[in-house]
């Protein structure tokens, strides 16, 4: 298996609130991770140090062997290699769903408007808006926003997709196309890298598993070593709390 | 004749006095000329106006399609013959007309203007050309109808034109009931008729002139012994030069070959003549949009021009700015200082333009251009200018609201795509920026159409300063400035409109309707 990326000693302090103390991590090609912990953990802090929309304080960030925090490293094509998707959608308010999913690809890839709107229907259709391109994201649901979010990242054609919490900002009835769309995703051997507190979704479609606590990995392994058999007492008390609380 | 001294030509005076030698420059530089460039408020009836045709031996006004005529006209025909010279008319506000004259924009002030002490520290004057007594204007059907003296004026209510020296000689009525001095001429005679007042001080081409106008009003003239005493400092007009010019003498020369009875000839026929005593043709507002409309025209074509253009210039200049100021510093430590400087000049340009008001704006870069680098800035051009670079401090603060309103993960998904700040700002954020201001974009426009008017300072011919010209030679101030008013009025209220409904249009539909699903 071939690493993408990989996290070494990575530490990431906002003021003297330590977020991140000492995290190592990889992400081999074609894998799905997901990472769970409770709200606060720094799992976001995490995500967002990968694409460096946060700068760590400290440790070494490796895509395909290369340091990207060398000084002069290309930060923006860096990013073009990481699909990022977040909570809140983030969609382009000026721009219709086609246009969303076709200006990274015009300003930053340089590819000619034609070829984008090929890729751009192509991975609109994967996440089934295709019917939607003219629309304006104000015309959407949430759902429908997140599912175009995931089909402008997709557009990048990127080596990782991030997610964060992709679906905690929706509608209880809106959940479930969207983790559709990420399981059939999963499926096509793409290489992801998902916050999330779906916890059934997690144990379906991970092929390793990361739980997060205070900053630091807690526990680490396959969905079935985390979900049925956690070590960590820490990891035990979440799973009941989180579970518990789903079942209410 | 006119004393009104105003803050600001004050300021432009001190502006001047401080940079004498920059004073002298302007003037060598322009020794061998053929024109004569005359500056007068065409708006001073019977001594200056402005109408629609050349009739009546009128001059056409420089950079306009109207004709100035009037007393002062003739008169500058009269020199700018004798001297070989071309005559040009510069309409120029009144605050305006020692600045141009001292910064070289004209060659002489002829507007009915007095030499007193205090302007001849700033220009030289001429010889007298025009010599006016004071009267009163009363109620024609009042008791003071038959007044003959001061003494027959013992109670009654009187007023005058503030700042004026008319209003300084009331108290030489014994036992006159003195009262608030008031703004204008309309303004006195509204309360005049009201009964408010019993009479105010006048000067005779304005006592002529309300009782042509207005067949209730009458002048009361006074014999030499039972009037106001005054002195000729007051009474006395002359031409205005800039100081040490040479053509002076000459002029005297040409002024002293104009006899008494010609004067009073020409007087004559200018208080004849003005616009003001044309027949009467029913309505009055008809009439003066009759003699005025292609003139309102104009100024609204130039009002709307100087607003729109200096809104969109102004909505550039406040994006760029606002834009600018959204740049993360830089990392490198020179860079960034250069940064900081360039950031702080911005402030200072915003903090000044918004701190300060327009008017003297006006009256600093434009004069100001002129006097220190002896740079004749065109009047529309310098208008434009000061407009643009107003709205741009303002909207500059408008710009950095709607950069704050399109929210921070919009600016984070562009860069997790890969854009750099410049595509960013170009791609996502502007475009909803314009969305957003359109709003106040629209209110500053708006705004500008009103604030305009104070670009009448430096005699732009802007729908107000025609108005003002109007007014001022058909002395139906309330008349005029109601048509001026409903102008403004309906320029404002229809773009308001049109602004609600291109914002409605480009928000467009709330639902969307799905494309239809592919076989
Ligand atoms: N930009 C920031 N500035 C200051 N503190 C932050 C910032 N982002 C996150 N934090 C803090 O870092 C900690 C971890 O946050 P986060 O990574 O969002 O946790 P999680 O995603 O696991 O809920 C929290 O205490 C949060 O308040
Ligand atoms: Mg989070």
């Amino acid at each position: 298996m071939s690493e993408i990326i990989k996290v070494e000693h990575l530490k990431k302090s906002f003021g003297q609130n330590v977020v991140l103390k000492d995290i190592d991590l990889t992400v081999n090609k074609g894998e799905v991770v997901t990472i769970i912990g409770s709200s606060g953990s720094g799992k976001s802090t995490l995500l967002r140090c990968i694409n460096l929309l946060e700068k760590p304080d400290d440790g070494k960030i490796y895509y395909k062997n290369e340091n990207v925090l060398e000084p002069n490293y290309n930060l923006p094509k860096y990013r073009t290699h990481l699909g990022m998707v977040f909570q809140q959608f983030n969609l382009f308010n000026n721009m219709n769903v086609l246009e969303n999913c076709m200006t990274g690809q015009v300003t930053v890839l340089k590819k000619s408007r034609e070829e984008a709107k090929q890729t751009a229907l192509e991975n609109l259709k994967k996440v089934g808006m295709e019917r939607f391109i003219d629309a304006k994201p104000s015309q959407l649901s949430g759902g429908q926003k997140q599912r175009v979010a995931i089909g402008r990242a997709l557009s990048m054609n990127p080596d990782v997709m991030l997610f964060d919490e992709p679906t905690s900002a929706l509608d209880p009835e809106m959940v479930g196309e969207v983790l559709k769309t990420m399981k059939n995703l999963a499926h096509t051997g793409l290489t992801m890298v998902i916050v999330t507190h779906e916890m059934a979704f997690a144990r379906d479609v991970s092929d390793r598993v990361i739980f997060m606590d205070k900053g630091v990995i807690a526990e680490e392994g396959t969905a079935e070593d985390i979900f049925v058999n956690p070590k960590e007492k820490r990891t035990k008390e979440f799973l009941h709390r989180i579970l518990n609380s789903d079942n209410n | 004749m006119k004393k009104k001294l105003s803050i600001l030509s004050l300021v432009l005076m001190l502006l001047l006095v401080s940079m004498p030698g920059l004073t002298m420059k302007v003037q060598a530089e322009e020794t061998e000329q053929k024109e004569f460039r005359v500056g007068m408020e065409a708006g001073y009836a019977p001594f200056n106006w402005t109408q629609n045709t050349d009739e009546n031996g009128a001059v056409p006004i420089q950079g306009d399609k109207s004709y100035a005529g009037g007393y002062d006209v003739e008169i500058a025909k009269i020199i700018a013959e004798k001297l070989g010279r071309e005559l040009v008319i510069v309409k120029t506000e009144w605050d305006g007309l020692p600045p141009a004259l001292q910064s070289g924009k004209i060659d002489a002030i002829i507007a009915g203007m007095s030499p007193t002490e205090e302007r001849k520290k700033q220009i030289d004057f001429t010889d007298v050309y025009y010599e006016s007594n004071l009267v009163m204007v009363i109620r024609a059907d009042s008791d003071y109808a038959d007044a003959k003296s001061l003494e027959d004026f013992s109670g009654a209510k009187v007023t005058a034109q503030l700042n004026t020296f008319h209003y300084t000689v009331i108290n030489q009525i014994p036992g006159v009931q003195m009262q608030e001095a008031m703004d204008n001429f309309a303004a006195m005679r509204v309360a005049l008729e009201s009964g408010t007042i019993d009479g105010y001080v006048s000067e005779r081409p304005e006592g002529v002139t309300a009782e042509s106008v207005n067949p209730k009003l009458k002048m009361i003239e006074f014999s030499a012994a039972d009037g106001f005493q005054t002195s000729p400092e007051d009474t006395a007009v002359a031409i205005g030069m800039r100081k040490g010019d040479p053509d002076v003498a000459a002029i005297n020369e040409f002024l002293a070959g104009i006899s008494k009875d010609e004067r009073v000839k020409i007087m004559d026929e200018a208080i004849k003549n003005q616009p003001a005593s044309d027949e009467d043709s029913g309505s009055p507002i008809l009439k003066i949009l009759k003699q005025n409309g292609m003139l309102f025209l104009r100024g609204t074509g130039m009002t709307m021009f100087l607003a729109l253009a200096g809104t969109i210039l102004g909505g550039i200049i406040g994006l760029l700015v606002g834009v600018y100021r959204t740049i993360p510093m830089s990392e490198k430590k020179g860079k960034r200082a250069s940064q900081k400087l360039f950031g702080w000049l911005l402030n200072v340009y915003i903090e000044v333009f918004r701190g300060t008001p327009m008017i003297v704006q006006s009256a600093v870069i434009y004069y100001g251009t002129a006097l220190l680098f002896g740079f004749d800035l065109n009047r529309t051009a310098a208008a434009l200018f000061i407009v643009s670079i107003n709205t741009g401090a303002y909207m500059s603060e408008i710009v950095r609201g709607g950069i704050f309103a399109v929210d921070k993960g919009q600016f984070e998904a562009a860069q997790a795509l890969g854009m750099t700040h410049g595509q960013t700002m170009r791609k996502v954020v502007v475009p909803q920026v314009l969305r957003n201001i359109l709003p106040a974009t629209g209110n500053e426009f708006v705004i500008n159409i009103k604030d305009t008017s104070v670009l009448s300072i430096i005699s732009v011919t802007e729908l107000f300063f025609q108005g003002k010209s109007a007014a001022g030679a058909n002395y139906m101030f309330f008349q005029t400035y109601f048509i001026i008013c409903v102008i403004y009025f309906v320029l404002t209220f229809s773009i308001t409109r049109i602004l609600r409904l291109v914002e409605k249009k480009l928000d467009g539909p709330e639902a969307y309707a799905p494309l239809a699903e592919e076989e």
